[in-house]
C-alpha cells in the first residue's frame, strides 16, 4: 500500500498554513457584496453619505449623516420595513458608542416602521471608543429581513498621543448620580457572584469530598436496592443539606433586600416603538417610463430604455443612476457632487445615448448605460440568479439652476448572454 | 416485592458472584485506592461534560436572553432561563440520584454554568469584541441549584423535591439576580424619553446583528393583579418549573433503564 502521509508533506502543509494565517489579510467588508444583487437593487436605496471626521481620537466625535429611500419594488419574497425597523451602524462591536440617533428629525431610540417609496433623512453621532480602522456603514435592521447595509466610509481611531486613556462613558440618572456606564455597578455584581461561588463550590466540596464516591458508591446503592439505598444518607448529610438550604433562602432573601434599599427606585426595560414621517422625494415634473432593461453579462452593464416626459418650463439634465449602492455618474454634467473618499463611485460610469438633456415640455426616448467594473467587484453579475428578475435605483437629474431631484426607475430585466 | 429482589432473581448465579466479590472489594484498601484514582478522573470527565454540555445548552436555548443586560427583562428572561436549565439537570439528577444516590448536578451545573459564562463574556464579549463588562455580566443560578439539591436530600424523595426544589427553581430567578442587576434598571432620560440603564447601554454600545427589536420586553399576558408582573411571573415560573423538571426526571428515567439493552448485548 501506498504511504500518502509522510513528515515531509507534514512539514511542508504546517509551514503553508503558516505562512498564510502570518499573511493573511484583515477581513473589512460587512456583506455589502454578499447579499442577493436584485437584493441589494430593490430595498434601499442610500445615498448622500457623509461620515465626518474621517481621523479622530478616541473619545472624538464622528458624525454620519445620508439618506435613504425605501424602494417601492420592494421583494414580495422578503418582510418590508412597514412592520419594524432599526437604524443602526455596522461596526466591529462597540468601537464607537452611538451617542444620538435621528431620522427626519425624529429621536431612533427604538424601532420604527418606513413607508415603501419614501426617503428618510438620518444623522448618528457617535464617539470614537477602540483605537484602529473601521469601515463604517449605515445600515437598517429591518424584522425577519436582516441587515440592509449601506455603503462604507473607513475612519481611523487614534490612541491619544499620552498613550491609551481609559474611556469614560457618563450617564447621569433620574436619581441625580452620575455614572460612567463602562463600569456601572460592576463592584457589586462581582461581590455577589463570589458569595453564590463559594457557597456552590463549598456544597459539591462537601459531598465530592469523601472516602467512597462513585464506584464505592454504586456498589453499595446497587447491593442494597432502590428500596433501602436511602440508607446510604447520614444524618450529617441531612443537617448540612438543611444548613444549606436555609442559608440559600437567607441569602437569595437578603441579597434582594439589600437590592432594593439600594436602588429603591427602578423601572422595568423599556420598549414601544417610535413614528417617523417619510418625505416625498422630488421628483419635479419629469415623467420616466421604463420600456425596457438589459444586462450584458459579458460588457458588465445595464441598459436601461426609458421615455421621459418633461412637463416643467425648464430643462432636465439626466446625471446619475444609482443603484445597490454603486453610483454611475454622468461625467458631461456637473450635477453629481461626491464626498471625501466616497467608495462605489463610476465616475464616467453613466452614459445616456442622444442628448441627455430633456428639454421642458419634450417627451424623449432614452437609452442610459450604466457600465463599470463595479458590476463585477460588487458581485452584481449575479443578477442571472436571482429568483426575481427585476431591478430598481434612483435616478438622479437637475435643472437649469443646479437643483437636483430625483425618483426611482425600474422594471423586469432581461440577461444579454454574448 | 422489592425492585432489588426481582432483578436478583433474575440475575445469573454468575452475575450474584460478581456482585459479591465487588461488595467485598470494599473492604479491600488496593481496590479502594483504586476507585479513588478512578474517582479522581471520573470526577475531572464529569465536570467537563457538565461545563461544556451546559454552556452549548444553555447558549442555544437561552442564548442573548443571558448575554445582554437590556435583555433580561421580568416577563420572559425569569420563565426562559430555569426552564433551559432544569432540562439539562433533569435526566442527570435523576442517574445520579437513582445510581448514587449524589444530589449535586444542580449545583455543579449552576455553579459550572457560572465560572463558564464568565470565562466566555471576559473572553468573547469583553477582550475579542470590545462589550463593556458592565453590558454583559453573567447571571447567576448557583442558588436554585442548591435549592434543588437539598430540597432532594431533605425530602429523599424525586417527586417532592421536583414540587419543592422544581417551583424555588423557577419563583426564585428574579430575587435571586436582583442584587446583580438592579443598578441597571435606574431610570435616566434620553432625549426626552425614559430608559432604564440597561436600555442606555443597549442603545449606546452598537450590535450590528442584534437590534432593539429582537428583544421579548414585557410580551406575555401575566397582567391582572394590579401590575404585579414580577410576582406573577415567578409563580408561572414556579410552575413551569416544576412541569420541566418532572418531565425531564421522566426523560432520566427513560435514559436510565436502557441499560437493560447493555445486559442483553453482553
Amino acid at each position: 500500500m501506498k504511504v500518502v502521509f509522510s513528515a515531509r508533506s507534514a512539514t511542508v502543509n504546517l509551514v503553508l498554513v503558516l505562512l498564510l494565517s502570518l499573511f493573511a489579510g484583515d477581513v473589512v467588508a460587512h456583506g455589502e457584496r454578499a447579499q442577493l444583487a436584485s437584493m441589494r437593487m430593490r430595498t434601499v436605496h442610500w445615498f448622500d453619505l457623509n461620515v465626518a471626521p474621517l481621523k479622530v481620537k478616541v473619545g472624538d466625535i464622528v458624525t454620519v449623516t445620508g439618506k435613504f429611500y425605501t424602494s417601492e419594488l420592494w421583494p414580495n419574497q422578503l418582510p418590508s420595513p412597514e412592520d419594524t425597523v432599526y437604524l443602526n451602524i455596522g461596526v466591529p462591536g462597540p468601537t464607537f458608542i452611538k451617542l444620538d440617533a435621528s431620522v427626519n428629525e425624529v429621536p431612533m431610540v427604538r424601532s420604527t416602521a418606513f413607508e415603501l417609496g419614501k426617503v428618510y433623512e438620518y444623522r448618528i453621532i457617535m464617539r470614537a471608543r477602540i483605537p484602529g480602522r473601521y469601515h463604517v456603514h449605515s445600515l437598517l435592521n429591518v424584522k425577519d429581513a436582516g441587515s440592509l447595509v449601506g455603503k462604507g466610509t473607513w475612519v481611523e481611531v487614534e490612541d491619544h498621543s499620552g498613550g491609551p486613556v481609559p474611556f469614560v462613558n457618563e450617564a447621569t440618572t433620574l436619581t441625580g448620580e452620575t455614572v460612567n456606564l463602562e463600569t456601572y455597578g460592576l463592584g457589586d455584581v462581582f461581590v455577589w457572584h463570589v458569595v453564590w461561588i463559594v457557597l456552590g463550590i463549598a456544597y459539591i466540596v462537601y459531598w465530592l469530598a469523601r472516602r467512597e464516591l462513585f464506584i464505592p458508591r454504586f456498589i453499595r446503592v446497587r447491593e442494597m436496592g432502590q428500596d433501602k439505598a436511602d440508607e446510604i444518607l447520614t444524618k450529617r448529610d441531612f443537617v448540612v443539606s438543611s444548613v444549606f438550604f436555609t442559608l440559600t433562602l437567607a441569602v437569595i432573601l437578603g441579597g434582594y433586600l439589600w437590592g432594593e434599599n439600594k436602588y429603591p427606585i427602578t423601572i422595568p426595560l423599556q420598549t414601544g416603538k417610535v413614528d417617523v414621517v417619510g418625505l416625498t422625494p422630488p421628483t419635479g415634473e419629469l415623467d420616466i417610463e421604463v420600456e425596457s432593461a438589459r444586462y450584458e453579462l459579458a460588457g458588465r452593464s445595464l441598459m436601461i430604455n426609458a421615455v421621459l416626459t418633461n412637463r416643467s418650463d425648464q430643462a432636465y439634465s439626466i446625471g446619475e443612476f444609482l443603484t445597490a449602492n454603486i453610483r454611475f455618474l454622468n461625467s458631461a454634467i456637473s450635477g453629481p457632487t461626491t464626498y471625501p473618499e466616497e467608495e462605489m463611485v463610476a465616475f464616467d460610469g453613466l452614459t445616456v445615448t442622444g442628448d441627455s438633456v430633456i428639454p421642458p415640455g419634450a417627451s424623449r426616448p432614452v437609452k442610459m448605460v450604466a457600465s463599470d467594473a463595479l458590476w463585477e467587484q460588487y458581485r452584481m453579475t449575479g443578477l442571472i440568479n436571482d429568483p426575481d428578475s427585476r431591478f430598481a435605483g434612483l435616478l438622479f437629474y437637475f435643472d437649469e439652476d443646479g437643483k437636483r431631484y430625483y425618483q426611482e426607475i425600474g422594471g423586469p430585466i432581461l440577461p444579454t448572454f454574448f | 416485592m422489592s425492585e432489588q429482589s426481582v432483578s436478583t432473581e433474575l440475575m445469573s448465579e454468575n452475575e450474584v458472584r460478581q456482585r459479591r466479590l465487588d461488595v467485598k472489594s470494599l473492604d479491600n484498601p488496593k481496590a479502594m485506592k483504586l476507585y479513588r484514582r478512578f474517582d479522581g478522573i471520573f470526577i475531572l470527565v464529569l465536570f467537563s461534560f457538565l461545563a461544556l454540555g451546559v454552556q452549548i445548552q444553555f447558549t442555544l436555548t437561552a442564548g442573548d436572553w443571558d448575554y445582554w443586560i437590556d435583555w433580561r427583562d421580568r416577563r420572559w428572561w425569569p420563565v426562559v432561563a430555569p426552564m433551559t436549565l432544569l432540562m439539562f439537570i433533569g435526566p442527570l439528577a435523576y442517574g445520579l440520584w437513582y445510581r448514587l444516590r449524589l444530589p449535586v448536578v444542580a449545583t455543579a451545573v449552576t455553579t459550572l454554568l457560572c465560572l463558564t459564562s464568565w470565562l466566555s463574556r471576559y473572553l468573547n464579549f469583553y477582550e475579542f469584541t470590545y462589550f463593556p463588562m458592565s453590558f454583559v455580566p453573567a447571571s447567576t443560578y448557583i442558588g436554585l441549584g442548591i435549592l434543588l439539591d437539598c430540597s432532594l436530600i431533605m425530602t429523599r424523595s424525586l417527586i417532592i423535591s421536583c414540587i419543592i426544589g422544581g417551583g424555588l427553581f423557577g419563583a426564585l430567578v428574579w430575587p435571586l439576580n436582583w442584587p446583580i442587576f438592579a443598578a441597571s434598571k435606574v431610570p435616566v432620560e434620553f432625549n426626552g424619553m425614559l430608559l432604564s440603564m440597561a436600555d442606555l447601554m443597549g442603545f449606546q454600545y452598537i450590535r450590528t446583528t442584534t437590534p432593539e427589536y429582537l428583544r421579548i420586553i414585557e410580551e406575555s399576558t401575566l397582567r391582572t393583579f394590579g401590575g404585579s408582573v414580577t410576582p406573577l411571573t415567578a409563580v408561572f415560573a414556579g410552575l413551569v418549573g416544576i412541569v420541566v423538571y418532572a418531565l425531564f426526571l421522566l426523560l432520566g428515567k427513560w435514559i436510565n433503564g436502557l441499560d437493560k439493552y447493555a445486559k442483553r448485548i453482553a
